[in-house]
C-alpha cells in the first residue's frame, strides 16, 4: 500500500468506474475498483452487460439451428467453438467423421488460433501505448481472414462445421494460400521478437505485473495460456486429444512466473506452435470424403448427455448437452474459459497500480460475449 | 492417479451412493457419483485436497427436482470427474466458495438462472442478469419451452 497522508481523516478511498465502455476492456466490461492514490484496494467486475441467452437459446432449438450461436459465444475464435460444439453433437449421437474432414477442423481450428492471438497480441501493446505492432499483426490476421473465408464463406462467425464433417472440401488454392501464410509467418516471428519482445518499455510494463500462481489458478479454474504461463503444462488438445491431435507433434509452451510477461511469452509461442500443427495437418492430410453422408436431415439424438471439452484460444471450453431424444437438447450448458479468468482479476488487482490494471487485463486476454453467453 | 484414490475416498464417505463409470469417457467424465445435498461440501474438500480444480457448476432443471452438476478435473490427462446431487424445488444446498473460491461466481450464476440459492455464499447479487431481475430464465417454467421432464424420463 502506498504511503500516504498517515493522519486517518485525509485517508480517502475513492472509486473509479473502469468501464463498461473503456477502449481496453474489449468488450463491455466494467470494474468498479476502490482506489487509495494510484493504488487498488478492491476490484469488484461488473459483468452481464453483453447476455444474450444463447443456453436458453439452444434449449429451444434444434442442434442444427444452434450451430451459428456457438460461433457468436466467443467471436474470437468462432471457428473453434463451432468446431467444439459440432463433436459434442457428435459424441451424443455417435456420428463417425471422415478423416479428411478431422485435418481440415484442425487446420481450420489453428488458422482461427492464431488470428485470435494475433488479434489479442495487437491490442495488448496498442493498450500498452505501442500503436505500430497492431498494424502488423492485423496485416497477418487479414490473410488467415482471407483463407477461412475462402473456404466457409464468413469472417469472423464462422458455421463452417457440419455433424459428420465440413460443408465444403478445400481445395489447392486454399492449401496453397496457407502454405503461403506458413511461410510468411516463419519470417514474422523474428519482427515481432525485435519489434515488442525485446522493447524494454514493453518488459517494464509487463515482467512481474499481475502474477497468478497455480494455486490461485487452481483455486479459480484459471486455464489456457494464463494457467500455462504458471508453469502447468495442461492443454485439453494434450490431456483429452480429440481429432487428430494425437497424431500431430506440437509442444505446449509454459513459463514459470505467471506474470504479465509469461502470457504473452506463452501465447507468442503456441502462435508458432500452432503454425507447426498446420503444416503437419497440410502435409497428412488425407483423400476421401469430407462430409458423412449417413447423418438424418432431423437429428434426434438418444437419450443421455455429453460434455465435450475441447481448447479454444483462451483456454478449456465445453459444451455439456443433455438429450431427450428430441430433436433439440433439454439442456446446453457451456463452460467458457474467460469466465475463471476474468473471476480471478478479484485477487489479483488489488495492491497494484491503476496503470498495471490495463496491463493485467490485456494479458489475461478476456473475451466478454463469451462470459456473458 | 488421483482419480483412484479419490474414487476410494468417495466410496468410503458414501458407501450407498451410485458411482456410474465410463472408462472411455464417451460423456467426458471417468466417473460420475451421486451424494446428498449435505454431502457437497466433504466431497469438495477431497477434490480440494486432491488437487482438482472447479471446471463448471450447472443445474438441470425437471419436473420433480432440480439436480446440481458440479464438473471437477485435474491437470493429469484424462480425468474429468462429476458429482451430481438432487436438489428440491426449494432447498438450499450449501455453498462451496470458501473451498474453491471461484466456485462463488459459479454459484451465482446458477442462482441467476435457476433460482437456488446456496447457504455460506453471502453474495449473492445478480451476475449476468440486470441488477432488478426476479425472474429466472433456465427454468422450464419460464418463457418458450419445447419440454418439461421428469428426471426418469432422461436418467431412468
Amino acid at each position: 500500500m502506498a504511503e500516504q497522508d498517515s493522519t486517518q481523516e485525509y485517508r480517502r478511498i475513492y472509486t473509479l468506474n473502469l468501464g463498461p465502455q473503456h477502449p481496453s476492456t474489449h468488450g463491455v466490461l466494467r470494474i468498479l475498483l476502490d482506489l487509495d492514490g494510484e493504488y487498488i484496494v478492491k476490484a469488484d467486475p461488473v459483468i452481464g452487460y453483453g447476455h444474450r441467452g444463447h443456453e436458453k437459446m439452444g434449449e429451444n432449438r434444434q442442434y442444427k439451428q444452434f450451430l451459428p450461436n456457438a460461433s457468436r459465444l466467443d467471436y474470437l475464435s468462432g471457428m473453434i467453438f463451432n468446431h467444439g460444439f459440432v463433436l459434442a453433437v457428435e459424441k451424443l449421437a455417435g456420428i463417425e467423421v471422415p478423416e479428411r474432414a478431422k485435418y481440415i477442423r484442425v487446420i481450420a481450428s489453428e488458422l482461427n488460433r492464431i488470428s485470435s492471438h494475433l488479434l489479442w497480441f495487437g491490442t495488448y501493446i496498442m493498450d500498452l501505448g505501442g500503436f505500430t505492432p497492431f498494424l502488423y499483426a492485423f496485416d497477418d490476421r487479414e490473410q488467415i481472414l482471407d483463407i477461412l473465408d475462402s473456404v466457409s464463406g464468413s469472417r469472423l462467425t464462422y458455421s463452417y462445421c457440419r455433424f459428420g464433417g465440413v460443408t465444403r472440401d478445400v481445395d489447392s488454392k486454399f492449401i496453397e494460400m496457407t502454405r503461403a501464410f506458413l511461410k510468411r509467418m516463419g519470417t514474422r516471428w523474428a519482427d515481432y521478437d525485435d519489434l515488442v519482445t525485446k522493447n524494454i518499455i514493453f518488459i517494464h510494463r509487463t515482467r512481474d505485473v499481475g502474477i497468478i500462481d497455480p494455486e490461485l489458478a487452481r483455486q479459480y479454474g484459471v486455464t489456457g495460456p494464463n494457467l500455462r504461463a504458471c508453469g502447468v503444462a495442461f492443454d485439453v488438445r494434450r490431456s483429452e486429444p480429440y481429432e487428430v491431435y494425437d497424431r500431430l507433434d506440437f509442444e505446449v509452451p509454459t513459463g514459470s512466473r505467471g506474470d504479465a510477461l509469461d502470457r504473452y511469452n506463452v501465447r507468442f509461442k503456441e502462435m508458432q506452435q500452432s503454425c507447426r500443427i498446420i503444416e503437419q495437418a497440410l502435409d497428412q492430410l488425407p483423400e476421401g470424403d469430407f462430409l458423412t453422408k449417413k447423418v438424418p436431415q432431423k437429428l434426434s439424438p438418444p437419450k443421455g448427455e455429453v460434455y465435450a471439452a475441447f481448447e479454444s484460444s483462451r483456454g478449456l471450453s465445453a459444451f455439456y448437452l443433455v438429450s431427450d431424444g428430441s430433436p433439440g437438447p433439454y439442456r446446453c450448458h457451456i463452460r467458457v474459459p474467460s469466465f475463471g479468468n476474468l473471476n480471478v482479476l478479484n485477487e489479483v488487482l488489488p495492491r497494484t497500480l491503476v496503470a498495471d490494471a490495463i496491463s493485467i487485463l490485456g494479458s489475461i486476454d478476456v473475451v466478454i460475449p463469451e462470459i456473458d453467453r | 492417479m488421483k482419480v483412484k484414490e479419490l474414487e476410494a475416498i468417495m466410496l468410503e464417505k458414501f458407501p450407498d451412493a451410485p458411482l456410474r463409470r465410463d472408462e472411455t469417457a464417451m460423456t467426458g467424465a471417468l466417473w460420475s457419483i451421486a451424494v446428498p445435498v449435505s454431502g457437497i461440501r466433504d466431497v469438495a474438500k477431497a477434490f480440494g485436497s486432491a488437487g482438482f480444480f472447479l471446471e463448471s457448476i450447472t443445474a438441470l432443471d425437471f419436473e420433480d427436482t432440480f439436480e446440481l452438476v458440479y464438473h471437477f478435473n485435474c491437470y493429469e490427462p484424462k480425468s474429468r470427474l462429476v458429482v451430481r446431487m438432487l436438489c428440491g424445488h426449494d432447498q438450499v444446498p450449501p455453498s462451496i466458495c470458501d473451498i474453491f473460491r471461484g466456485a462463488g461466481w459459479l454459484e451465482r450464476e446458477v442462482h441467476d438462472f435457476f433460482g437456488i440459492s446456496f447457504s455460506g455464499n453471502t453474495d449473492m447479487r445478480p451476475l449476468l442478469l440486470p441488477e432488478d431481475a426476479d425472474y429466472h430464465p433456465l427454468r422450464k417454467t419460464f418463457g418458450k419451452v419445447s419440454a418439461y421432464h421428469k428426471r426418469e424420463e432422461i436418467y431412468g
